[in-house]
């Protein structure tokens, strides 16, 4: 039995409370009930509220390894600026950088079809080798064909706009991209904002392509920026699903190779990369970590609820 | 109690249609049938609903000259309505403020302005709101800062309630237990109600058919993705059953998708929108009513169904569970195959003739009606009258109690509102005020219609003319009474007029 407390029952209310002492009160609409409108048991009271259900506190480590793809991310975009820069300053072969990136084109062919699609058979798998082939081989001539044309496309532009414009491309992508882990199945679905992130990336290394000096470095450029952001992140996730030992060790090469690249270029733009990449990877996820303790997410009957359809 | 006047505000009214103007009409009509004086201030509409309208039951309409700017709501601006408010309310002697809907800026400055006229303060809240996504953050913040000071919140249902109390933060928190909530005492729960007698249930057509029927907004929050999942299962299972869905919306066109792909043209029958006076007659042709919301305050719609002699199959959500006895609503929870169950035990239920239509509207009549929602409502303005009135330290100390950002600002506001009212005091005195000096008088206009019949005949109810015995008529009835006898003289002589416009041109 409840009974109304003398807080709530203002006298002028309803004077019939104490003679329906008898009465519990329901929370319920249609019933006129001997209490007044603005009674509640505060047993009954927000009795169905939830706070933070279904909640799994976040570890360190995991999420370390889950912060792993940022890193891994902005590490490629240092690797790409100092080929850049030594492609500029003429201090690397464009020849050397085609000739890995052809390297780096037929190994993910060779290991690609195998883990994006599952062939059954092997002429299956043999006919895909092919498409890959002549579709890369069309993608070569195009760029080729393309590269006087790239070369000379912002040469009315004054070199400081082409640095603050790709700077801001760059801050796009890295915005932008699409950092979630794949499931277990290995399925990755495009979103808009990394298709827009792709973009970016590629847009802003074409006009960094348009300040070198030669067709050759033009186009060995702009093959390394469709690698390094184009196909690079379709087999990221991939590799994430794969082993958690090989995804450290990809993200520890690539951090190592950003580090040995920048460092005869300049050791400030060195210490921040490094120092970006190291508080991505081991500060940022403190800070998850203590900001848990703040988590309050409350559930009641007013949630809109999520329809189960099959 | 004593006679009070009362001035209704919020952006949604007439001629917008919904719940809320709904609610604001009916309570103000039952409201001045209780001897109080009632006007309504909302924002105005294009193409020149400005200044003063009345409706019906002589209720006083104020449009201010505010554009809306989506929904039907005005951009939330502290001030700027201001210099309206204080004319409207000072001029019609307002006692008491009662604002509706938390979307509603306008009723928001009403709150925020009020207390400098020394008019006290009552809010309605109408709907749910979640707490996570980025729009809800921010209208939840405004609520915060406007409910500081109110004189009372009404909810419509005890879900409501729960739902306003956190997203307002109308608590004190317990002493010894930060985590236990006290309500507030002035949060009070009135639910709306239904003119029982405009859903009068009608016998079930006589045939084999059985009809469920759906009207509802075609939105995702309505649930309409479990409709169009459950539908053709239904369909499927049992051949006798058809669907009548009432609404418009974005999701009609997974419906028509649905229906297409099910081949079921035939059996589900899409009527698009529906104005409110056809509700009882599209209510009429079914004998089972499905809500499948996801979201629901109240859920008027379930109850006028069930008003109609439907049998009512609702998903377990908000306050649906409040509105009607277990026995009356059966009820699934938001999932297909649960939905489904519950659906095909109710088209059992009622095909084996188990439920009668009169009995649930026998029920429903004395559940809920206007003049209880009223009655209630007196009560908690005769309790917001007789609690003191805040002084502005108070106001200003319990607005810095907001929090370290939100209090400074919103007492920045008030403090500015105070000053451009003192403005407001010099520039547009009170004593140059136009008052409003006499009110709406019922037998007064009763007296002048009826003697107005008698003067020009043609615009009256033949009842009225009826009563009137033939030798009491003046002799300019005359061509009335030919008019009666033969309705088409006028019409004919309509056409003869277009003929000569037309010939002039």
């Amino acid at each position: 039995m409840v009974r109304a407390s003398p807080s709530y029952a203002d006298g002028t209310m309803d004077s019939s409370i104490s003679a329906d002492e008898e009465v519990s009160w329901k929370r319920v609409l249609w019933k006129t009930q001997p209490y007044p409108d603005n009674y509640v048991p505060p047993e009954v009271f927000l009795a169905s509220l939830q706070r933070n259900a279904h909640f799994q506190p976040y570890t360190y480590w995991p999420l370390v390894v889950l912060a792993c793809t940022i890193t891994q991310h902005i590490a490629v975009i240092f690797v790409f600026l100092a080929t850049f820069v030594n492609l500029n300053e003429h201090l690397l072969d464009p020849r050397t950088l085609v000739w890995i990136c052809v390297a780096s084109f037929w190994l993910t062919g060779k290991t690609g079809p195998h883990s994006w699609k599952h062939t059954n058979n092997y002429s299956d798998s043999n006919n895909n080798h092919l498409k890959a082939l002549k579709s890369s081989i069309m993608m070569f001539l195009t760029l080729i064909a393309l590269s006087p044309v790239l070369r000379t496309l912002t040469a009315a532009t004054s070199s400081d706009s082409i640095w603050a414009l790709s700077a801001v491309l760059f801050i796009l992508n890295i915005l932008l991209a699409d950092y979630t882990a794949t499931n277990a199945r290995g399925e990755a679905h495009t979103r808009l904002t990394s298709v827009l992130s792709m973009n970016a990336a590629i847009s802003a290394s074409v006009v960094l392509a348009s300040r070198l000096a030669t067709d050759v470095s033009v186009f060995a450029l702009i093959l390394f920026a469709v690698l390094s952001f184009v196909l690079y992140p379709i087999l990221k996730p991939r590799l994430q699903a794969l082993s958690t030992s090989l995804w450290i060790l990809i993200t520890a090469s690539l951090c190592s190779v950003c580090v040995y690249l920048l460092t005869p270029l300049s050791t400030t733009v060195t210490a921040l990369c490094a120092f970006v990449l190291f508080s991505i990877t081991f500060i940022a996820p403190i800070l998850i970590v203590w900001a848990q303790q703040y988590k309050n997410n409350i559930r009641g009957p007013w949630d809109v609820a999520v329809p189960k359809v099959r | 109690m004593e006679k009070l006047s009362i001035a209704m505000i919020s952006d949604f009214f007439h001629p917008a249609v919904g719940g809320v103007e709904n609610h604001i009409y009916s309570l103000s009509a039952n409201l001045m049938k209780r001897g109080h004086k009632v006007i309504v201030i909302t924002h105005g509409h294009p193409k020149g609903r400005v200044g003063i309208r009345w409706l019906l039951p002589s209720l006083k309409v104020y449009y201010i000259p505010f554009i809306p700017i989506a929904s039907s709501a005005t951009l939330p601006n502290f001030f700027t309505s201001l210099p309206y408010l204080r004319t409207i309310l000072l001029r019609e002697h307002i006692h008491l403020i009662h604002a509706h809907a938390s979307l509603s800026s306008i009723g928001h400055e009403g709150i925020l302005h009020s207390h400098l006229m020394g008019i006290r303060t009552v809010f309605t809240d109408h709907s749910l709101f979640g707490f996570d996504d980025a729009a809800s953050i921010l209208t939840n913040k405004l609520l915060v800062g406007n409910l500081r000071n109110v004189d009372a919140v009404i909810c419509v249902s005890h879900t409501g309630r729960e739902n306003t109390v956190l997203r307002a933060q109308l608590f004190d928190q317990d002493e010894k237990d930060p985590t236990k909530l006290t309500m507030r005492n002035n949060v009070y729960v009135i639910p709306n109600a239904l003119i029982a007698e405009r859903f009068q249930p009608c016998p079930p057509p006589p045939s084999d058919i059985l009809t469920i029927v759906v009207i509802s907004r075609l939105a995702y929050r309505k649930g309409i993705d479990l409709l169009v999942a459950t539908a053709p299962r239904i369909c499927a299972r049992f051949p006798h059953v058809n669907f009548v869905v009432g609404g418009d919306g974005p999701k009609l066109i997974d419906l028509l998708q649905m229906r297409e792909k099910h081949r079921l043209q035939d059996r589900i029958e899409l009527l698009g929108a529906v104005k409110s006076n056809d509700v009882r007659s599209v209510l009429a042709r079914g004998s089972i009513f499905m809500n499948t919301s996801l979201t629901e305050s109240f859920g008027i719609a379930a109850l006028e169904a069930a008003c109609a002699g439907l049998y009512v199959v609702s998903t377990r959500v908000g306050g649906v569970p409040e509105i009607l006895p277990e026995d009356m609503i059966s009820f699934a929870e938001p999932d297909e195959d649960d939905v489904v169950r519950a659906v095909s035990e109710a088209v059992e239920f009622v095909s084996a003739g188990n439920h009668d239509p009169f009995v649930g509207h026998g029920r429903i009549k004395n559940f809920y009606h206007w003049d209880h929602v009223t009655t209630r409502t007196e009560k908690v303005y005769e309790a917001v009258m007789k609690s003191p009135q805040m002084d502005l330290m108070e106001r200003i100390t319990r607005t810095m109690g907001l929090g370290q950002f939100a209090g400074p600002i919103w007492t920045i506001i008030l403090i500015v509102d105070c000053i451009f009212f003192m403005f407001l005091e010099w520039w547009i005195p009170r004593d140059e005020l136009d008052y409003v000096q006499s009110s709406w008088d019922d037998t007064r206009f009763r007296n002048v219609v009826i003697g107005q019949t008698l003067g020009d005949g043609p615009v009256s109810p033949p009842t009225a003319l009826t009563t009137i015995p033939p030798a009491a008529r003046p002799l300019s009835l005359a061509p009335t009474a030919g008019l009666h006898g033969k309705p088409g003289a006028q019409s004919v002589h309509c056409l003869a007029m277009g003929a000569r416009l037309g010939a002039a041109q």
